[in-house]
């Protein structure tokens, strides 16, 4: 199976050709029916970044979109279209003219989109308004290299757009149209956890994980994060049974190393969970590279909660000013000058 | 308060377990299973899934949803009402599963046969004779999850992971065994394979076979193995 879907003819607003594919895939939000199977969530590592990049677009924050890995992505699209760029930073351009990330950008047909140089983070995500006719798998296209489902895209890889969307543009001022403030996410990598059900395996050992920073290194990838630091010891012995492991693990494997799952995890492993990265610092580990290093801190399950809570918030403010500003286009918009948002 | 059959702990901020605290291990596992499908068809708001396994179910939720310690409650009174004396299938289907055994010391056998104190004779006689019940989907890619052969020893994993397990490999850990459907990394001793395809994508689930049916292995030689390559798993 490939990640890009052909063209399905009539279906199809328009086609995205890839020009340079560096390290990309098409995914969501996750394959959430896919656990009780035994299959892994996968998605988006970064999901916050991948909802503010399809919110951006006026897309459901599910909507497949392109997750970018360290490398540089360029496309063309044959159709007119808006899109988002969230997560790492990075330089975005159309036909050579830079544009914002974090914001809404419209692409006339045949412009060339470029997104360079990475920085700051490991992933960058970009969206497209209507999104793309993908095939699906338990509901989602999220890539699943254990099953072969989905993969990196290719230079020539073409990608069956949903819709098309006639540019927007400020003609009086060539100004920007939106200032939508997109909360910003704390420097630095700091990743909270909360104690894990089975703690206690690793009795006054479990401190460890707070003590000193670890290094990520580069067996990192999508499936878990390997560090290397002080590592926390299992005190019990005696044989683990499989059991159903949450993403965001912390588990100490034989070896020399800790490792953290994350959204590519086999859904049950036999090592005890020292302890759960919230939701919100998995987005802060999809952005680490392998040679960085990052510091545990521990919080209460009612921190963890209310911080969670509160980017909820953060998103729903942003999908309703969003809304606001799309209405607000529509009602300007007069149809001979194509303005229209479908 | 959480009942005395099961105990209730949070994993991490999206996720409960609900691990059986019930002497009787076939109980407890017919337990966490009917908790599972309980709260499957009930649609629980804010679950999001459930992951059953031998003495524990993993319950993900959406913590926007639901406050686990709301859910803990709202289960703790589901396990009371569950009968875990009920048959998990009332029909179990049994799969025949033709194997290879690594005789020949392609693989892990005679490591685990000298581990255990055995001829690989013996290893391949105690695998192949009982018949085992699906215990739960696991990783990768829905492992049918079964109990360990009556090996006298529990089966070490393998001291470095291998990075690359191909699909069909049929393997042993701890107390625990099974087949491989995909190709993954792993850490357990592999003792044979089976030429059967037990992935179908376009398949839900993607494996034949649910928690509660029966599997058997047969030994069988090279030409049996090559005869019967790419043919599908299903049940007898």
């Amino acid at each position: 199976m490939t990640a890009g879907a052909a063209p399905t003819g009539a279906s199809a607003a328009g086609v995205l050709t890839v020009v340079e594919a560096g390290s990309t895939q098409i995914t969501d939000l996750g394959r959430t029916r896919g656990p009780r199977y035994g299959v892994p969530v996968n998605g988006a590592l970064d999901q916050r970044s991948a909802r503010v990049a399809n919110i951006l677009v006026g897309n459901p924050d599910g909507a497949p979109l392109l997750e970018l890995t360290a490398l540089d992505l360029e496309f063309v699209a044959d159709v007119d279209t808006l899109i988002a760029v969230a997560g790492a930073d990075g330089h975005l351009t159309v036909d050579g003219v830079g544009r914002p990330s974090n914001e809404p950008v419209s692409v006339r047909a045949g412009e060339t989109v470029a997104l360079r140089q990475l920085q700051g983070g490991l992933r960058a995500y970009l969206a497209v308004r209507g999104s793309f006719e993908v095939p699906l798998l338990l509901g989602s296209c999220a890539p699943d290299s254990v099953l072969g489902f989905g993969g990196r895209l290719v230079a020539g890889s073409e990608i069956a757009l949903r819709s098309a969307t006639a540019p927007i543009f400020n003609d009086h001022f060539a100004a920007e149209l939106y200032s939508l403030d997109v909360p910003r996410v704390a420097h630095g990598f700091i990743v909270d956890v909360t104690d894990g059900p089975d703690i206690e395996d690793f009795a006054d050992t479990a401190a460890r994980l707070f003590e000193q920073p670890y290094l990520v290194t580069p067996t990192s990838n999508h499936i878990g994060l390997r560090m290397t630091g002080p590592l926390p010891e299992r005190r019990t012995t005696g044989e683990v049974l499989s059991r159903g492991v949450p993403v965001g693990a912390v588990e100490v494997p034989p070896g020399d190393e800790l490792l953290v799952l994350h959204r590519g995890r086999g859904v049950t492993a036999g090592y005890p969970v020292l302890a759960v990265v919230t939701s919100g610092s998995l987005d802060v580990l999809a952005q680490v590279r392998p040679g960085q290093r990052l510091r545990f801190r521990p919080v209460s399950a009612v921190e963890a909660a209310a911080r969670a809570r509160a980017e909820l918030v953060e998103l729903d403010t942003l999908r309703h000013r969003v809304r606001s500003v799309f209405a607000a286009l529509d009602a300007l918009s007069t149809p001979p000058t194509g303005r229209t948002l479908p | 308060m959480a009942p005395a059959s099961v105990v209730i702990s949070p994993s991490g901020t999206a996720a409960v377990r609900v691990a059986s605290a019930l002497s009787d291990r076939e109980a407890g596992w017919r337990l966490v299973h009917h908790l599972a499908r309980f709260v499957d068809e009930a649609r629980v708001p804010g679950v999001v899934c459930a992951i059953p396994t031998y003495d524990a179910v993993l319950i993900e939720v959406d913590p926007a949803e639901v406050s686990l310690a709301r859910l803990g409650d709202y289960l703790a009174q589901v396990v009371e009402g569950l009968d875990h004396d009920r048959p998990l299938t009332a029909t179990p289907r049994t799969f025949d599963v033709p194997v290879l055994y690594d005789v020949d010391g392609e693989l892990d056998l005679p490591t685990v046969a000298e581990a255990q104190g055995l001829s690989v004779q013996e290893i391949v006689r105690l695998h192949s004779e009982p018949t085992y019940v699906v215990r739960c989907l696991g990783a990768p890619g829905g492992s049918p999850m079964l109990d360990g052969p009556p090996f006298p020893h529990p089966v070490p994993r393998l001291a470095s992971p291998r990075a690359h397990v191909p699909q069909g490999v049929v393997s042993v850990a701890g107390r625990q065994a099974t087949i491989t459907p995909a190709a993954a990394p792993g850490g357990w001793p592999l003792i044979g394979r089976t030429p059967l395809v037990v992935l179908d994508l376009a398949a839900e689930p993607f494996v034949p076979y649910e928690p509660g049916d029966l599997v058997r292995f047969r030994s069988i030689d090279r030409d049996e193995y090559e005869s019967l390559l790419s043919t599908r798993m299903v049940a007898r």
